[in-house]
């Protein structure tokens, strides 16, 4: 392995000299000619995406670190601009039925995969039908879809046994890709060895994946979107240690990273004329970082309890020292990055000990001799970072208040066992996706229908409001976006109120990139998109 | 223990010494060289028995002019003197935030060594840490020692298929790497002290009872045995008591090594979040510290320094009992 990589490092350097030599050259040529706005085409990009992840393709995977990756290749039906409105890709045109069971795609012509051969809509009806079969969320996104009819060589329809608002929000490259029919029809979808050597449609090619090291992409010549895309080459590196995550990216060893840097770190980094500091998430599934409450404890079971442990943390004080800053404090389970979704308008549990206090002596838990009324454990996602460094700080805040507080640490896989499985917990610390709708993100984290032992980002705090499971059916059904709009605000209100999780902050998402990096950003995908408009200038 | 068996100690702990150079060799007692073929041991025990107490003194007096050894003892009781008035000087659980954020050493006196990321006290820190890696290192040997030795001393002694037996079990515990069989242990149970204090005993156990049996292999056909056997002992008493107290002085000198051994792995193991989250330790403040490297360097300098300066006085102790009990080194003394 050790050769492999050092012959792919050679390579990337000489990519990148012969990348600036062709610079040189266009430099030169445009000086003389004067002209104005030429597209820097060419160059290589290597991206330090930190965990490497299981497979390349998302078709039967959800797998975080491969959002970025996934779409490079293998892209979808839509992207989405700013506002979040569906844009063309490879779908030229679509419309929606009024009563929301029909959707019709107009599929663009001239497509071909990085094999050759023609993309059409077969391809199309059997990637979504994957999807609906082997996709860990696929499997609720397209639960409805009944049938997907190929109309004729360019234009499919689907076919919904009820309405599903959220569905044109689903068809970004990442979450929902087109894969070749006649490399996947007939194969165990899961297993396919095209999931971790993609062929697709999109701007880049697969060219190879070092374990352990990096996964190299290289322009697609027939790509549809010619003269896009403009890079040679994309490098994805996997280095995790976060210190030498940042010695990367200062070195110029990688021009694009979104490995978790430390927070300390990244002043340092601002204060880097060549590097640029990127803080916003991306808006098509932000994170929130939010404790999950068992309401099977007896305490926890209080609403009373659960409002004092409200009272008795400062988010602001998590937000300015453990994330120094770098996230929102939060109110509510929706992130404001889901701007179609959130609302400011809610009710917001002020710091104040001695409220908590007399909640705490309301709810009949005198202080004991100890000082403690009662013991609760603390289980945070992972054992280091933020996520450990909030357990923490609950332990302390809520000490003070009488409560004692246990801290458990464990891997990743022991933790999402504990809590959805086991169910042996009392407080999690952990981070949550709102995807793209509350209807994906968020309602299957309070509806009790999906309190379900053994399946991971359940209702893990097992909530029961027979009100809010009506305001969220009502609302995955709902065609008018005013009123769907509207029950969501409801359910807002209503979860705070009761507060079975308390949400905390939504943090932001570091990029730190080389200045001659551009078009990093599209829509709200960003790094997630098809990357066909990154570029690297002088 | 009788008089007659420590002094056959020196003669025997000799022997060993030749043996594995040239054997079998004549043995060569350390303090007798007139009686250097005397082979009965109560034929002896006369002269020897002033003899033992010489040697006592003697080991005492060699590690005490050892200007090495005395800096580790000194160092090693400062440790747990800091270690016992922990609660005393630092009242209240060190993991607390007392202050502002990435307080430098210096620069306010009431936080020496400054403050780390969340506002704790650096200084409550390594004094509390102080007692989490001492009792680690401390009850981890204790265990690993009691479990070593009594395994070791049974294989050694009786040989045959016990030995054989026993050898498989300590193979297995020896053929996975230790580090991972640790991780992998604590994984399985709950990280908290006591956990880590086990999974420790339970990887270090296998040295020590290779160590005890290779001495009981090479102790149990000396004659004195022979004539403890002969003259009816049990078998425990010639475990314990005859075999046993010659075997010690190398078992001693790698336990003063093995408890800084356990103390580096409990450090690693927090280092890398698999420590007991709810006390703090010298590794858990390395590892807190470790992403901050670039910007607060102090955060892992100072515990840093407190295990190295620590595991060095412990090596320094080792080195001094090697040296003092070691016959091959005695004869200058």
């Amino acid at each position: 392995m050790t050769t492999k990589n050092s012959g792919a490092l050679v390579s990337t350097r000489r990519a990148v000299l012969t990348s600036t030599v062709a610079f040189a050259a266009l430099a030169a040529f445009s000086g003389v000619s004067g002209a104005a706005e030429e597209k820097p085409r060419g160059g290589s990009v290597s991206i330090n995406i930190g965990t490497e992840p299981p497979v390349l393709v998302l078709i039967a995977h959800t797998a975080g670190a491969a959002y970025y990756i996934s779409g490079k290749a293998t892209e979808s039906l839509l992207t989405y601009d700013t506002d979040f409105n569906p844009q063309p890709l490879l779908a030229t045109a679509w419309e929606v039925s009024e009563d929301g069971l029909h959707y019709r795609f107009k599929l663009r012509e001239g497509v071909t995969w990085h094999d050759g051969k023609d993309f059409t809509a077969e391809d199309v009806a059997f990637s979504i039908l994957a999807l609906k079969e082997n996709h860990p969320r696929g499997r609720a996104t397209f639960a409805s879809v009944e049938q997907v009819n190929v109309l004729n060589r360019h234009e499919v329809e689907l076919v919904l046994s009820k309405p599903a608002p959220y569905l044109l929000s689903a068809f970004a490259s990442f979450e929902a890709p087109m894969v070749p029919k006649h490399l996947y029809a007939g194969t165990k979808i899961a297993e396919n060895p095209h999931n971790v050597a993609p062929v697709g449609t999109g701007p880049y090619k697969f060219v190879e994946w070092v374990r352990g090291s990096h996964a190299i992409f290289e322009r697609n010549d027939r790509y549809w979107g010619s003269p896009k895309p403009y890079l040679d080459q994309i490098i994805f590196r996997f280095i995790i240690d976060p210190a030498a995550a940042v010695a990367a990216i200062e070195a110029g060893e990688v021009q694009v990273s979104i490995a978790n840097l430390p927070l300390t770190d990244i002043d340092r980094l601002k204060a880097n004329p060549n590097l640029v500091v990127d803080t916003d998430p991306p808006p098509y599934s932000p994170s929130i970082a939010r404790a999950e409450f068992n309401l099977e404890n007896t305490y926890l079971a209080d609403i009373r309890v659960r409002h004092a442990i409200a009272h008795a943390v400062d988010k602001d004080f998590i937000v300015s020292t453990i994330y120094l800053g770098y996230a929102t404090r939060l109110d509510g389970p929706v992130s404001p990055d889901l701007a179609k979704f959130y609302t400011p308008d809610l009710p917001k549990y002020a710091f104040d000990p001695v409220k908590a206090e007399k909640l705490l002596d309301e709810a009949g838990y005198a202080r004991g001799a100890d000082g403690f009324r009662f013991k609760l454990y603390i289980d945070p996602t992972q054992p280091s970072g933020p996520p450990k460094q909030t357990a923490e700080y609950f332990a302390q805040a809520l000490a003070k208040v009488g409560i004692k507080v246990e801290l458990r640490t464990q891997d990743f896989a022991t933790f999402v066992k504990r809590i959805f499985t086991d169910r042996d917990f009392d407080i999690a610390i952990e981070g949550m996706s709102n995807l793209y709708d509350p209807t994906v993100g968020i309602q299957r984290l309070y509806w009790s229908k999906n309190f379900k032992v053994g399946v991971p980002f359940s209702n893990g705090s097992r909530y029961v409001n027979p009100e809010v499971d009506r305001l969220l059916e009502a609302a995955a059904v709902e065609v008018d976006p005013k009123k769907r709009r509207e029950l969501f605000n409801a359910f807002q209100k209503l979860v705070v109120q009761d507060l079975p999780t308390l949400d905390i902050v939504t943090p932001s998402v570091i990029t730190v990139y080389d200045k001659r990096v551009k078009g990093l950003k599209t829509g709200v995908e960003h790094l997630w998109s098809n990357g066909a408009d990154i570029q690297i200038g002088g | 223990m009788s008089t007659t068996d420590i002094a056959t100690l020196r003669g025997v702990a000799t022997d060993r010494q030749v043996e594995a150079a040239e054997q079998p060799a004549p043995p060569t007692p350390a303090e007798a060289p007139s009686w250097s073929n005397m082979r009965a041991p109560d034929a002896r025990s006369q002269q020897s028995a002033a003899v033992s107490v010489t040697n006592g003194r003697r080991a005492l007096k060699v590690f005490l002019s050892n200007p090495n050894a005395l800096f580790g003892t000194g160092f090693l009781a400062f440790v747990i003197l800091i270690a016992l008035i922990a609660p005393v000087i630092y009242p209240g659980d060190p993991l607390s935030m007392v202050g502002r954020p990435f307080l430098w050493p210096g620069q306010n006196p009431a936080f020496p060594l400054g403050t780390d990321s969340l506002g704790r006290d650096v200084l409550a820190g390594i004094v509390h840490g102080a007692r989490i890696s001492l009792f680690v290192g401390l009850v981890a040997t204790a265990l690993s020692l009691t479990f070593g030795v009594v395994l070791g001393a049974v294989a050694g002694y009786f040989g045959g298929r016990i030995d054989d037996l026993l050898v498989r079990l300590i193979e297995i515990f020896q053929t996975p790497p230790s580090f991972v069989l640790l991780v992998v242990l604590v994984a399985i149970a709950r990280p908290s002290a006591t956990t880590v204090t086990l999974a420790i005993a339970i990887i270090s156990w296998p040295t020590v009872a290779r160590l005890t049996r290779a001495e009981f292999r090479a102790i149990r056909e000396k004659d004195f045995v022979v004539a403890a056997r002969s003259l009816g002992y049990g078998h425990r008493r010639i475990i314990f008591s005859e075999i046993l107290p010659n075997a010690l002085p190398p078992i001693i000198v790698t336990s003063s090594v093995m408890v800084a051994t356990a103390i580096l792995m409990e450090s690693a193991l927090s280092f890398m979040g698999l420590g007991d989250p709810n006390v703090v330790s010298w590794g858990s403040m390395i590892g807190t510290g470790r992403e901050l490297v670039r910007t607060a360097w102090y955060l892992t300098a100072l515990p840093g320094l407190a295990i190295v300066v620590t595991v060095l006085a412990l090596n320094l102790i080792g080195d001094g009992l090697n040296d003092a009990l070691n016959p091959r080194f005695s004869q200058e003394g």
